[in-house]
């Protein structure tokens, strides 16, 4: 693969079971600027009384429930600006489709 | 012994269902790091690890067998272990003690019920595994197809770092998608040798494609790993090295390499793989000590750490009786011990000295005056210590969790030829009770016979022979029956009074115990639920161990009776005339009374059997299934053959083999393990009543 048209640096982490990881990566474009993120779906998650299957935090880590939820295997959402162009089983794959869709752009 | 760095050391087992040539592999892993200099050949009985005379006859391996080898600067112990299913147990202890495993699995069947089995066990005690994908040379080999039943059956990541270079008999190499390059076994030299190509034209398109997926997986497990590759396109052998090794140990994926052992390919990346992706002891997070009475089994609690400078601690995990006495197999998890040493057995709470102390190859044996931390040697000299105590240095005496012994579904009676015998076969069978804890040895109460339970019929007759070629008993033995047990489906309080009055003193107690039934696999448990000292609390115990004698003779026929709970809720005694044989003798006879009113039934095992079959014998295989109170779970096919999948009780599986050969002309085999327990139908309780009374 091509070294990545945008920078992806780390976003949010999330406590787990084997320590810290990363369940946001952010892409940005030559002046620094956000323009697609790629997101770890978790759940099933309770909160508040209530079961969410799906989750993903936005940009101030509040819970935003996701509908419907991940199908199995692809736990990670890749958007550019706001929109859904894929999903992956791995991080690095969802990256790839972010790439995808703006080489389409 | 332990001059090598702890970091340096693996620890590892390998595993598989039976004949997917795990003894084959360690034989070639000798050979290749030179520690015998020729290969030997099960078929020919002629390996080091299968020593064991019926294991050289049968082709099989029975028992597990410790060896040691040297793999670019460093040390690996290893552990070869039967895939039969009878001899499970020694699975089950080698996975204990070990820290990573190599689960081999066969490149035309893929995984196999016992290849299954035994990954549970190996989650069960949270043993890093590596899969090596064997047999490529075999007609009907399928790389790809194997590794879609691991997902499957196995419910896993399966993460490719190899690809086969040929297939049957053309297999000639494997990629190596690590470092992308083709490695090729060519010529003779029985496999030492082999050198790099580049990765031949046909298989480069396939080869990006899996190693962009190797990097997808791996890469996931390590965040900074990601920034190099979103930096430079790609990462670095050791970055990509470190990766898998981190998720190997997590468990996120499963490193997938391939080869034949038989042609003598693939072996020499499966050792850099143990050496590259396996846990030396101080990868692993340490031993957890047991739950204290009342703890929840799954609380976080205390670990050891792999340190030779800390308290001895170590797990008897194996015991041997020969000709030179007892060996006892250990794994040291801490500490450092020397010959000559005492320690305490906490498990059981007394002092043992350790005489000599070897390093076990196969049947040999090397003596070492020292072992410490990561180590597993054999001590001579212990008095009484089973397979699962735990050895510990009195500074810091801890328990070791304990271990979990497989069903054992089958009985036999068995008595000596001759009367004079009988002394030494009940030497014999003690002896060999000890050594396996899937082997258990009563004595029926109404008959005075001597029954045997095992894990099947291979398993007992093993166990007959060694008692003829070991210890020089002949013994006539019954045919082999199902371990039926029994139970209960109410709730029932019973009160027994024990009053007798014979001149001198007399005897008096009376218990109120409630039984309940209790789920599957619920076994015998015992609460007191005494307040105020209606039973005085020395006599406690006695009442416990009433029930559960008792519990060894049910009520109904004779099986021993499990999953039920007895709760002592009241009870009375006498200042003078209680005493603790009173309420034992009151226990056991309450639980008589008691258990006839609970709703007794007897259960039977229920065995999981696969049956691989040729197309056009499917229908009669099913058919009989049917007729022997099977269930089917599933048909699959793979290629020609068929996989047919059923639920059958153990009774209806005797002689099977030969039925089954009978009916296929020969061309069908199968294999079966326990399943569950399951309640007997009416007719066949009837039956099993008549015989009894
Ligand atoms: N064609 C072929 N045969 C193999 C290969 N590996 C092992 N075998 C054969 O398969 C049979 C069983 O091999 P073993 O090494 O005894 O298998 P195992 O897993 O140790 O068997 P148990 O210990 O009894 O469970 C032997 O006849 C081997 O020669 C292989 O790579 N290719
Ligand atoms: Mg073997």
């Amino acid at each position: 693969m091509q070294p990545s048209r945008l920078h992806w640096k780390r976003g949010r982490t999330a406590e787990q079971a084997g320590g810290t990881c990363t369940v946001e990566w952010i892409g940005c474009d030559e002046g620094g600027k956000p323009i697609a993120r790629v997101v770890r779906i978790m759940g099933p998650l309770y909160a508040d009384w209530r079961r969410y299957l799906a989750v993903a935090l936005d940009r101030e880590a509040r819970i935003i429930e996701l509908r419907p939820p991940a199908p199995e295997g692809a736990e990670w959402l890749a958007y550019v600006g706001n929109r859904v162009v894929g999903r992956a089983a791995w991080p690095l794959q969802a990256v790839r489709r972010v790439e995808a869709a703006l080489a389409m752009m | 012994m332990s001059r090598t760095p702890l970091e340096r050391i693996r620890n590892i087992g390998i595993t598989a269902h039976i004949d997917a040539g795990k003894t084959t592999t360690t034989e070639r892993i000798l050979y290749y790091t030179g520690v015998s200099y020729k290969i030997g050949e099960v078929h020919e009985g002629t390996t080091t690890t299968d020593y064991m005379e019926q294991e050289r006859e049968r082709g099989i391996t029975i028992t597990s067998a410790a060896v040691t080898c040297e793999w670019k600067n460093h040390r690996i112990n290893i552990i070869d272990t039967p895939g039969h299913i009878d001899f499970n147990i020694e699975v089950n202890r080698s996975l204990r003690v070990l820290d990573g495993a190599v689960f081999i699995i066969e490149g035309v069947a893929g995984v196999q019920p016992q290849s299954e089995t035994n990954w549970r066990l190996a989650d069960r005690y949270n043993v890093p595994r590596i899969i090596f994908i064997n047999k490529l040379d075999r007609v009907g080999a399928d790389f790809f197809r194997a590794c879609n039943s691991l997902r499957e059956k196995l419910d896993i990541v399966p993460l490719p770092l190899q690809l086969p270079i040929g297939i049957e008999d053309s297999f000639r190499g494997v990629v190596d998608l690590v470092e992308m390059k083709g490695i090729v076994w060519e010529g003779g030299e029985l496999g030492a040798k082999y050198h790099d190509i580049e990765i031949p034209e046909e298989l480069k398109e396939q080869a990006k494609e899996y190693r962009q997926n190797l990097l997808d997986t791996a890469l996931s497990v390590d965040d900074a790993a990601m920034e190099e590759y979103f930096e430079k396109g790609d990462v670095s052998v050791a970055t990509l090295k470190r990766c898998i090794k981190a998720g190997t140990l997590s468990g996120a994926f499963r490193p997938v390499l391939c080869g034949s052992a038989f042609k003598n390919k693939g072996v020499q990346p499966l050792l850099d793989a143990v050496v590259d992706y396996l846990p030396s002891p101080v990868d692993v997070p340490g031993i957890k000590v047991a739950a204290a009475e009342g703890e929840d089994e799954a609380s976080e609690r205390r670990r050891i750490k792999a340190d030779p400078n800390a308290p001895f601690v170590g797990l008897a995990f194996k015991i041997i009786n020969d000709k030179y006495g007892t060996l006892t197999f250990v794994r040291v998890y801490a500490g450092t011990l020397h010959s000559g040493d005492t320690v305490l057995n906490t498990t059981k709470g007394h002092k043992e000295r350790i005489g000599r102390m070897f390093q076990m190859h196969a049947d040999k044996r090397a003596e070492i005056k020292e072992v410490s931390a990561g180590d597993i040697a054999a001590f001579v000299g212990l008095k009484d210590t089973a397979t699962g105590d735990t050895l510990a240095s009195p500074e810091d005496p801890v328990v070791l969790e304990r271990m979990a012994f497989p069903v054992p579904v089958i009985d036999i009676s068995v008595e000596p030829k001759t009367k004079e015998a009988i002394e030494k076969m009940s030497i014999g069978l003690q002896k060999l009770a000890a050594e396996d804890p899937s082997l258990r040895l009563r004595t029926d109460q109404e008959t005075g016979q001597i029954i045997l339970s095992g894990m099947g019929e291979l398993h007992l007759e093993i166990i007959i022979d060694r008692l003829k070629r070991e210890y020089g008993v002949e013994a006539n033995i019954g045919a082999p029956q199902v371990a039926y047990r029994e139970t209960i489906t109410r709730t029932h309080t019973e009160t027994y009074t024990h009053k007798k009055q014979t001149g001198g003193a007399g005897q008096f107690a009376e218990v109120k115990i409630t039984f309940e039934p209790l789920e599957r696999n619920g076994g015998v448990v015992f609460e007191n639920l005494v307040v105020g000292g209606a039973v005085p609390k020395e006599y406690i115990p006695a009442v416990e161990k009433g029930i559960r004698s008792q519990a060894e003779t049910g009520v109904l026929a004779g099986f021993p009776t499990v999953d039920f709970k007895a709760s002592l809720i009241d009870g009375k005694y006498h200042d003078v005339d209680s005493s603790a044989l009173a309420f034992e003798i009151a226990a056991k006879a309450c639980f008589r009374e008691g258990m006839k009113k609970a709703g007794p039934i007897i259960l039977e095992p229920i065995m999981d059997v696969e049956i691989t079959v040729p197309q056009d014998h499917v229908g009669d295989v099913v058919g009989d299934l049917n007729r022997r109170r099977g269930m089917i779970q599933s048909q699959e096919s793979a290629g020609s053959t068929v996989i047919v999948r059923a639920h059958v009780p153990l009774k209806e599986m005797f002689g099977y083999i030969s039925d089954l050969r009978s009916m296929t002309k020969g061309r069908a085999s199968f294999t079966m393990q326990f399943h569950h327990y399951d309640p007997v139908p009416r007719n066949i309780a009837d039956e099993i009543l008549a015989k009894s009374a």
